[in-house]
């Protein structure tokens, strides 16, 4: 069962800040999701040895450089860049 | 009353592939910052990993030279945490299917240190901090890394010591890791705890990071143990916690304390397929692994009668070994190959750098036909000195420095003129011989080798000296 406890430690381990009124509201609605992950795990399987949909294996790549992409490109998305570089503020 | 030490090592190993354990970047150290990057490795969404298949060969071997089991099948998964070096929050590593357990690295003591296990995962990306501020390069980020975590083996730094010195030349050998400390290419966490000597029971152990070479690795083993010992004779208790060495201070300092320990959540990772490792490939792969340095040292110690000391110097780099198994193929003694390069040699080869990287003019075979020439009395042995030295300057083969008449050696006649003349020029010290004086004959043998050019062979001219003298 989901505690409101449970819901401020994963807050604190995503690093979200979560409203002290949102709580409750969060709490009842992972049991839900939960309960639902449940439901899964009670279905009777037969076979143990189930792995991946596809039955994949081994799907490897060869060690064979290939170009990287510019720096520009890389640093695109970032919130903030300073010299190259990510830049990741200092938090007040 | 006495604290008995109980260590433990987890330690990281950067692989020495061409790209990153999951995207086709390069892994070449330094760069400028962020230009060995994709979308894989800067952990946009939307991507998906490959997994490189020379890392999974790369751990393979590993496991084979530390005597580990190998895994039939494998697989990858999440480890979660929010911190800026990971670009994903979220390392891909190996919880409870590494690709190697079980095994052990044997001590010079006998003892056996056992490997827990040793797993694949991503390196993070590096972090500058700036005032406050931090700048992030993720060149590093994906590169790939073996993690070996032994049990809480060592009972004293100088086991421990060891036992780094041989996983970084067992490493190195088989070729998958340059293991420079300094550079990061190979880093040590260390558990530690004390407990009274003769209980069973451990203690609480501290974990301590951050640490760049054997050097800092022992000190800070002296330190925490120290610290330990003085807590509880005061009447304290140890409490778990992560440790940084300050190499400046010599000290430990807490980093973070088990309340505020890592919850990984660890997961299957989705985006990459079970690892299965048919048991021909194992073999296949153990049959390419080099010769290890035990074997080899056993072999030079035991079979060829080579000095311990001189083996283990013989046996520090794969270089140096390869070098001297070459140079005394064929040799009735192997031993004058090795005094050659131990001495000699290794005078021209001042640091362990150079020592590893073997840069000298001439070649293993070189030096083995220099070796026949001594064994079979055609060249004496300091001829065989003088000869060595002119062919590591010019990298020539002994025969441009040895003529027909040197290795021909002295013919009875010339010999005995050779002796006349020295008894005649000498006779201050052939009277000092004859009034009792052994040493004097020195000076003798001296001045006939001048005249001989080296070519006579010092027991035959005491021999015909005494004869001569009588």
């Amino acid at each position: 069962m989901i505690t409101r406890e449970d819901i401020e430690n994963i807050a604190l381990l995503s690093k979200l800040f979560v409203d002290e009124k949102d709580i409750d509201g969060l709490t009842e609605e992972m049991q839900k999701i939960v309960a639902f992950a449940d439901t899964i795990n009670s279905v009777e399987v037969k076979s143990g040895e189930f792995d991946n949909i596809n039955n994949l294996q081994n799907a490897f790549r060869a060690d064979e450089v290939k170009e990287s992409l510019p720096v520009e490109e890389i640093l695109k998305n970032a919130p903030e860049q300073a010299e190259d570089h990510f830049l990741v503020r200092k938090r007040a | 009353m006495k604290y008995e030490l109980v260590a433990g090592f987890e330690t990281h190993v950067e692989l020495q592939t061409n790209t990153k354990i999951f995207c086709s970047c390069t892994t070449k150290f330094g760069g400028d910052p962020n230009t060995h990057c994709c979308p894989v490795c800067i952990g946009l969404p939307g991507t998906l990993p490959k997994l490189n298949e020379r890392v999974v060969e790369y751990a393979i071997m590993a496991g084979l030279a530390t005597n580990c089991e190998i895994a039939e099948i494998a697989k990858m998964d999440r480890k979660n945490y929010c911190y800026p070096d990971l670009p994903k929050a979220y390392q891909i590593s190996q919880y409870d299917k590494p690709l190697c357990e079980h095994g052990y690295i044997q001590l010079s003591n006998g003892r056996k240190i056992r490997i827990l296990r040793i797993h694949i995962e991503e390196d993070a990306g590096k972090l500058i901090h700036n005032h406050g501020d931090t700048y992030v390069d993720y060149n590093r980020g994906g590169v790939p890394l073996i993690e070996i975590v032994t049990e809480p083996d060592f009972r004293s730094i100088d086991e421990a010591k060891e036992y780094v010195e041989k996983l970084q030349q067992t490493m190195r050998y088989i070729g998958i890791s340059d293991c420079r400390m300094q550079e990061g290419s190979m880093r040590c966490d260390v558990n530690i705890s004390v407990r009274p000597e003769g209980s069973e029971k451990l203690g609480t152990r501290t974990e301590i990071k951050n640490m760049n070479s054997i050097t800092n690795i022992a000190k800070a083993m002296d330190y925490e143990y120290e610290r330990q010992v003085d807590l509880i004779e005061s009447g304290g208790e140890v409490v778990q916690e992560t440790l940084r060495y300050d190499d400046a201070t010599g000290t430990t300092s807490s980093m973070r304390s088990k309340e505020d320990a890592h919850d990984y959540r660890y997961f299957r990772e989705p985006d990459l397929v079970t690892i299965n490792v048919p048991r021909e490939r194992v073999k296949e792969i153990q049959a390419r692994l080099p010769e290890l340095p035990e074997k080899k040292y056993a072999r030079y110690t035991e079979e060829y009668g080579i000095p311990e000391k001189d083996a283990a110097q013989l046996t520090k780099y794969r270089s140096i070994s390869e070098y001297f198994d070459k140079a005394s193929e064929g040799l009735k003694s192997p031993k004058t190959a090795s005094n050659f390069i131990i001495g000699q040699i290794f005078r021209r080869l001042e640091t362990e750098a150079d020592k590893e990287a073997l840069d000298i003019k001439t070649s293993a075979e070189q030096l083995g036909e220099l070796c026949k020439l001594l064994e079979s009395g055609k060249l004496k042995n300091n001829l065989a000195k003088k000869a060595l030295d002119q062919m590591l300057d010019s990298g020539k083969p002994v025969t441009e420095f040895v003529s027909e008449s040197d290795m021909a050696g002295l013919d009875d006649a010339t010999l005995t003129e050779y002796c006349n003349n020295a008894i005649n020029a000498m006779k201050n010290a052939v009277e000092d011989y004859k009034s009792g004086k052994e040493k004097a004959l020195m000076a003798v043998l001296g001045n006939v080798m001048k005249q001989s050019r080296g070519r006579a062979d010092a027991p035959s001219v005491i021999k015909k000296l005494k004869e001569l003298i009588g």
